[in-house]
């Protein structure tokens, strides 16, 4: 026990085990650090890639899409009640976005869908925009632009149906300080178009022309796009809106032939209503997806039943079909049954498929939503394995350090080590003192990196904003690198604890060179020493 | 009681050869004052080191209580200087990140097994008090010894050398460090301890201080010159 005291001691009043406890602290929070970030990263793209899509994908992988997709809806709604809860198609294509009032234009994937099903199936719902200030307001039909004032009070009015959603909001909403927020700055929060804008003092102030709050101009249907196609991003992470709910959008498009060949000439030009925007957090998609109505672009994009040649019709075609499934079942196991299903609904439709539907059919995979992601996921997953792993033998340094710092620690003690011995310490009881007191350091240094690594992490994003505010230069997660818009700020414990027994482990084995020197030295040579 | 016989002890320093003790030879009884006298490499240091097995001999053997020090295991000879010697150094060596009061129970901790840690510390401290009430420096049990002065630091160095009762007492030129008149202090408490029955081996090279011994043992050139007797010990009456 005298080990444990005289490395107490030893632990507070040697300013050379700082440098000990220095080096363990800065290892634990470099690899925490390194762990948190990547860890954070790959559960992001999980928890994100979940997020996009349903449990269960079928998928052609083609921009033509496959057919017979509502006849197999059917089939599972007969056959798998017990497994399926809701399907829904989707429509992949891509065009070129454009902003009539401004002529800004970009190319994008357009994302045909119905909104209704598809929020059932997925989180896309608690990234839109309007819709959380404003629920039950955004649908993808057609519509008219809403348009806004100031009463005077100057307080923002809007068309009845939205206040009464505004109030149903405020009502609901259980954050304080969006609501605060909202009520400070609605105006930074949403863009209505105002029908007279009065310019005071450099500030855009909404006043009500004679029209009022209501709806003008012609219906056209709706669109929601990402949010980084269309807002600028803010360096606190918000977007500056420039684009007013309602404003006019422009989107042209290629249809496609069942056999994939570009049809229409000219290309399919739409008229849109911006309604809304959505951000699902993944960069490549918020700065590229707008999405439409699936029926409307399915017509648009020829993809409905066509006449044939022989009186026939063509089946409408889709390039994914989304399998929500019931509570409680395993994920495998029912794209198991789904693909069990899709075999034996194909084996149903014998004789009547064309060549170009048996084609487009032949691409058809059935997959679960990490099955579609999985390159990505286990890219990510085999980098932070090798980051981790970098990290960790750069940490190997922590084992010299201690090693250096307990022989400097030895040479420094060793006319200590005599009297020790001289007083009756065994050679076991000094080397032990040694490794005792490395432990002390590595349980000292572990806890200070671990507080040290959680209080980085936790930060990371103020940390790199603030870099940012000195040096543009310094902001080193850029979101079109990344994916996310944010660095992931989760400490997970058992990461952190593991990483702590390591680095006591690390000290201890650092120790043992200079405790076993210590232990082997001679008392009466340390007692001569000077 | 103690028995060091034909000690033979050499030094090997770069290509030199340095034979410090050739066939040293001496006893001492129980409650004796014996005084090692020497000039400066005649290897009573040496001698003293070998007699609380600091060292091992390349020749000869000492005999505590009968016993063979360096016949037996590394762990008894261990034991042997944590229960059986109490060292007074010249320089000290007190440790300096503890207090007078822990550098004195250090030796008691040393042999104090995990599970009876607390109630031995109690006790040790209990003991340690008593110590260095006896050594005067009661009033200073929570200074560190850079606080103290050399006086005071030699008489902590006493304190632990005694904690553990040790039968011998080994001191190597305690007042080396000190001036006259607190040489004569340590000397003194040196005396006083001798007369209550403790076993004294001292070091020295001066002749004055040597006056207090029952016995002087003079080493020339790592030899016993003479062994004389300086006043009556009660151990040899």
């Amino acid at each position: 026990m005298y080990k444990w005291f005289l490395a107490w001691r030893y632990l507070h009043t040697k300013l050379i085990a700082f440098f000990g406890i220095a080096s363990v602290m800065l290892c634990v929070a470099m690899v925490l650090v390194v762990m948190s970030v990547m860890g954070g990263f790959l559960d992001t793209i999980r928890e994100r890639s979940r997020g996009l899509h349903s449990e269960i994908v079928l998928e052609s992988g083609t921009l033509q899409g496959f057919p017979f997709y509502e006849e197999f809806q059917k089939y599972l709604e007969t056959h798998h009640e017990d497994v399926v809860s809701v399907t829904t198609p989707v429509i992949y294509t891509y065009g070129i976005f454009r902003v009539p009032a401004t002529t800004y234009t970009r190319p994008a994937r357009v994302v045909g869908m119905r909104l209704k099903e598809y929020t059932q199936v997925n989180d896309f719902k608690h990234g839109l925009h309007y819709e959380h200030y404003f629920p039950g307001t955004t649908h993808l039909g057609m519509q008219r632009m809403p348009l806004g004032g100031v009463d005077a009070q100057q307080k923002l009015v809007l068309p009845a149906d939205l206040e009464a959603a505004n109030a149903r909001w405020r009502a609901e909403e259980s954050d304080a300080k969006q609501l605060a927020d909202y009520a400070a700055h609605p105006y930074e929060i949403v863009m209505y178009p105002p029908s007279v804008v009065l310019p005071i003092q450099g500030e855009r102030v909404y006043a009500f022309g004679d029209e009022g709050p209501g709806y003008v101009g012609p219906e056209k249907s709706g669109v929601i796009i990402g949010c980084d196609l269309l807002n600028e991003r803010r360096p606190d992470g918000n977007f500056n809106r420039h684009l007013a709910r309602g404003a006019d959008i422009a989107l042209t498009l290629m249809p496609m032939s069942p056999t994939g060949n570009v049809t229409g000439e000219p290309p399919v030009r739409l008229p849109l209503r911006y309604v809304d925007d959505s951000r699902t957090g993944i960069f490549e998609i918020d700065d590229l997806c707008i999405y439409v109505d699936l029926d409307m672009l399915q017509h648009k994009l020829a993809m409905d039943p066509q006449p044939l040649a022989d009186g026939g019709m063509t089946s409408a075609r889709v390039n994914q079909l989304l399998v929500g499934l019931r509570a409680g079942n395993d994920l495998e196991v029912s794209k198991a049954v789904v693909a069990a299903a899709w075999e034996k609904f194909l084996l149903s439709l014998g004789d009547q498929l064309s060549m170009a539907d048996e084609r487009a059919l032949s691409f058809v995979d059935v997959m679960t939503w990490e099955d579609l992601q999985r390159p990505f996921i286990a890219a990510v997953e085999k980098e932070k394995v090798l980051v981790t792993l970098l990290f960790s033998l750069i940490s190997l340094v922590a084992i010299v350090l201690v090693g250096c710092v307990f022989y400097m620690i030895v040479e420094k003690k060793t006319r200590d080590i005599g009297i020790l011995k001289a007083i009756g310490a065994s050679a076991q009881g000094v080397a032990g003192l040694f490794v005792v007191y490395a432990t002390a350091v590595g349980v000292c240094g572990a806890i200070l990196g671990i507080l040290l690594g959680s209080v980085f992490v936790w930060n990371i994003n103020d940390i790199q904003a603030f870099l940012a505010s000195l040096n543009p230069q310094l902001r080193v997660w850029s979101p079109e690198v990344y994916s996310f818009d944010k660095i992931p700020e989760i400490v997970k414990t058992w990461d952190a604890v593991g990483i702590a027994v390591v680095a006591v482990l690390a000290s201890v084995v650092g120790s043992f060179i200079p405790a076993a020197i210590a232990g082997r030295i001679w008392p009466v040579d340390a007692l001569r020493y000077e | 009681m103690l028995r060091a016989d034909d000690l033979h002890k050499t030094y090997v320093m770069g290509k030199a050869t340095i034979n410090v003790l050739s066939g040293a030879s001496i006893s001492a009884e129980k409650g004796e004052f014996l005084v090692i006298l020497g000039s400066s490499g005649s290897g009573k240091s040496t001698l003293l080191h070998l007699l609380g097995a600091l060292d091992i001999p390349d020749r000869g053997d000492v005999s505590f209580q009968g016993q063979s020090v360096f016949h037996r295991s590394r762990q008894s000879r261990e034991d042997y200087r944590n229960r059986e010697v109490g060292f007074v150094f010249q320089f000290y060596h007190l440790l300096p990140e503890l207090t007078v009061l822990e550098n004195v129970i250090i030796p008691r901790l040393i042999g104090t097994p995990a599970l009876k840690w607390l109630s031995h510390r109690r006790e040790a401290k209990k003991e340690a008090q008593m110590m260095l009430e006896r050594v005067g420096l009661s009033h200073r049990v929570k200074h560190r010894p850079n606080e103290l002065s050399g006086g005071e630091r030699q008489r902590v160095a006493m304190a632990r050398a005694l904690i553990n009762k040790p039968t011998l007492l080994l001191a190597d030129e305690p007042t080396g460090n000190l001036d006259e008149k607190i040489g004569a202090e340590i000397l003194s408490l040196l005396n006083e301890f001798n007369d209550a029955g403790q076993t004294v081996i001292m070091v020295t090279h001066d002749v004055r201080v040597a006056a207090c011994a029952h016995r002087q043992v003079r080493l020339t050139g790592g030899k016993i010159e003479s062994v004389v007797p300086t006043r009556p010990s009660p151990a040899l009456a």
